[in-house]
């Protein structure tokens, strides 16, 4: 029965009542304080009612739509927890918008709804619905400044987003065609009693792997990345590079998986794809990186070189047999540090910036002095993605290269490892004008006790799974369990 | 399933085709000697209905008229979810009362924001 099925969304349907909760209270309210702690309270009831499905691992509801099992709700766990730590970080920076607050959570939320369907979709139909509910909302928050940057930074990402669609549609109307199917594992079904591909089946795969690849902001589909991530408001462009890149990574390891990953000649096919891809990806990410003034955009260039280190682990994924789980976990575990590690420093970026308000790399010397906390967790996070110990960052890396040397690719962890070097270039340049430099002024710089408690979360996180990673490795072997494999 | 692409390839192709030939038509009847091809003022002006133009194209109309257009939209919604509904209404018993009872209220959300924000006023 559909409506006995309707248990298996309860996050997402308490979620959209908040969301709709938010809308009204905004339009009576006047005390605009109250709106975060709704968000917030949204959020954590989702994360219970998501918690409480864990363990019902690999059930299918709605006709084989959505799939219940523990990698989507480990994923949708990683998204509310995102959620909740850019809505706390939000808490200064929303004075901005003025009077549309109420819009900037719902909106904010309607997005996470979005996402969190995209990680337990398991049909091309509703994988594509869930992606545009995604995609539409955050296309609002991204312009949601209104001033120049911010419209040009939407725009972008509409029209460029709108393509990615098109290609993406595309793919699975081809592989729909093809295989007759739109549910991943009767796509999975064809491929086990065929013994070739046609070659527009294979088309159809890559424009699948091209319309993701925009999601994920791989290379050639990163050019949006540095615009859009400079003009968003800063809290939607850390939620961009945390949130909407965990379930790019989510629903990508699932299609590829799920749907693509028997027999071996099928998952040797797109596994080369991505090994080229990755190192692309990180090489470009990286080398740009380099010669970047401003601090969003630094990130964003940065997170583009993130995404490569984790299409290793994708293409790893491939090349190993029977969907070795070992490597999935290493994806799911490096999505998980990343996310923590991202959005702590973006918390700091927008202290920082709420008090000197600039993006300037230059206008951050002396940090140290001014505020030597926020100065202190920046450099944590910065050490951390460049992977250096005692940070999470490094063994998410060891984790990922490790099952991608045991695949054969070592060509590829070379040209990973390398790029790690590189990126220590720049992300030290920001350590030093943060300490070495004198500051322009001596002004304290500090902040609201809601992103002083989200970037202690992120800190102590970041340094744990550093320190004792066991439990959380743990954790993310338990997620790998996919419905139908 | 090649076979139905087929018809969505011969489609394209007649697509292109039409769109081709239909620009190209007056030059093709000028060298069969149909139409004398004079340019004139009257035939270069831009064509939209037949009518005279009058004005500018660049009319500035009252931005409220898009806020009555989207709330129109709202209540088309409301109509083709709810009649197919009232139509059935015996067969979906309790849970399609439930069910357009939660839509209602979805869509009642969206007035109320549209009422409070002042859309509905015509200042």
């Amino acid at each position: 029965m559909l409506i006995d099925e309707m248990k298996y969304i309860t996050p997402e349907i308490s979620l959209l009542c908040f969301a709709l909760l938010i809308v009204v209270v905004d339009l009576f309210v006047t005390r605009k304080g109250v709106l975060p702690i709704l968000s917030v309270i949204g959020a954590l009831v989702a994360a219970f009612f998501t918690v409480g499905l864990w363990g019902n691992g690999g059930i299918s509801a709605f006709n084989n739509m959505i799939a219940i099992d523990q990698f989507g709700l480990f994923f949708k766990l990683l998204i509310l927890a995102s959620l909740v730590l850019v809505v706390m970080a939000s808490n200064k920076y929303v004075l901005k918008f003025e009077k549309f607050q109420g819009e900037y959570y719902a909106v904010l939320m309607l997005s996470a709804i979005g996402l969190m369907l995209l990680v337990s979709a398991v049909n091309l139909i509703t994988i594509y619905v869930s992606l545009e509910l995604s995609s539409i909302s955050l296309y609002a928050l991204v312009s949601f400044l209104k001033d120049k940057a911010s419209s040009e930074a939407g725009l972008k990402y509409l029209i460029l987003g709108a393509v990615a669609s098109a290609i993406l549609l595309y793919g699975m109307a081809l592989t729909f065609g093809l295989t007759g199917s739109t549910g991943l594992t009767a796509i999975a079904d064809y491929f086990r009693t065929s013994s070739t591909a046609s070659p527009l089946l294979l088309t159809g795969l890559v424009l699948i792997i091209a319309g993701f690849g925009f999601k994920i902001a791989s290379v050639p589909f990163q050019l949006w990345v540095p615009d859009v991530y400079e003009g968003a408001p800063t809290p939607i462009t850390a939620y961009l590079s945390v949130a909407s890149k965990a379930a790019g990574f989510a629903v990508i390891t699932r299609i590829l998986m799920t749907a693509f990953g028997q027999p071996d000649w099928l998952h040797a096919e797109w596994a080369i794809i991505i090994a080229v891809l990755a190192a692309l990806t990180m090489t470009v990410g990286n080398v740009t990186a380099l010669v970047q003034t401003n601090i969003k955009r630094l990130f964003g260039y940065s997170s583009i070189a993130q995404a490569g280190y984790l299409m290793v682990g994708l293409a790893a994924m491939g090349m190993a047999t029977q969907g070795n789980a070992d490597i999935r976990s290493g994806i799911i575990f490096f999505l998980f540090s990343y996310t923590l590690t991202n959005l702590g420093a973006f918390i700091a970026i927008i202290a920082i910036s709420n008090k000197i308000d600039s993006d300037q790399i230059a206008d951050y010397t002396g940090m140290g002095k001014r505020s030597p906390l926020l100065a202190g967790a920046l450099t944590l996070f910065l050490v951390s993605l460049t992977g250096l110990p005692p940070t999470a960052g490094l063994i998410a890396k060891i984790y990922i290269f490790n099952g991608a040397v045991d695949q054969g690719l070592l060509w590829l962890v070379v040209i990973a490892v390398i790029n790690s070097v590189i990126s220590a270039f720049y992300y030290f340049r920001v350590v030093k004008v943060m300490w070495m430099g004198e500051p322009a002024s001596q002004d304290k710089v500090t902040s609201s006790w809601p992103e002083w408690t989200a970037l202690a979360v992120c800190c102590i996180m970041v340094v744990i799974i550093g320190v004792a990673p066991g439990a959380f490795v743990g954790l993310t072997q338990a997620a790998v369990k996919m419905f139908g494999i | 399933m090649l076979e139905q692409f087929g018809y969505v390839g011969i489609f394209l192709l007649i697509a292109t085709g039409f769109t081709v030939l239909i620009p190209l038509l007056p030059k093709l009847f000028k060298l069969m000697g149909l139409i004398p091809g004079k340019k004139t003022a009257a035939k270069l002006v831009q064509y939209e209905c037949g009518m005279q133009t009058i004005g500018k194209t660049w009319v500035q109309f009252n931005f409220r008229y898009y806020y009555f257009a989207v709330l129109f939209v709202l209540l088309d919604m409301l109509t083709i979810f709810l009649y197919p509904w009232a139509v059935n209404i015996k067969d979906l018993g309790v849970g399609g009362l439930v069910a357009v009872g939660i839509f209602l209220v979805i869509l009642a959300v969206g007035y109320i924001y549209a009422w409070r924000k002042g859309a509905l006023q015509w200042k």
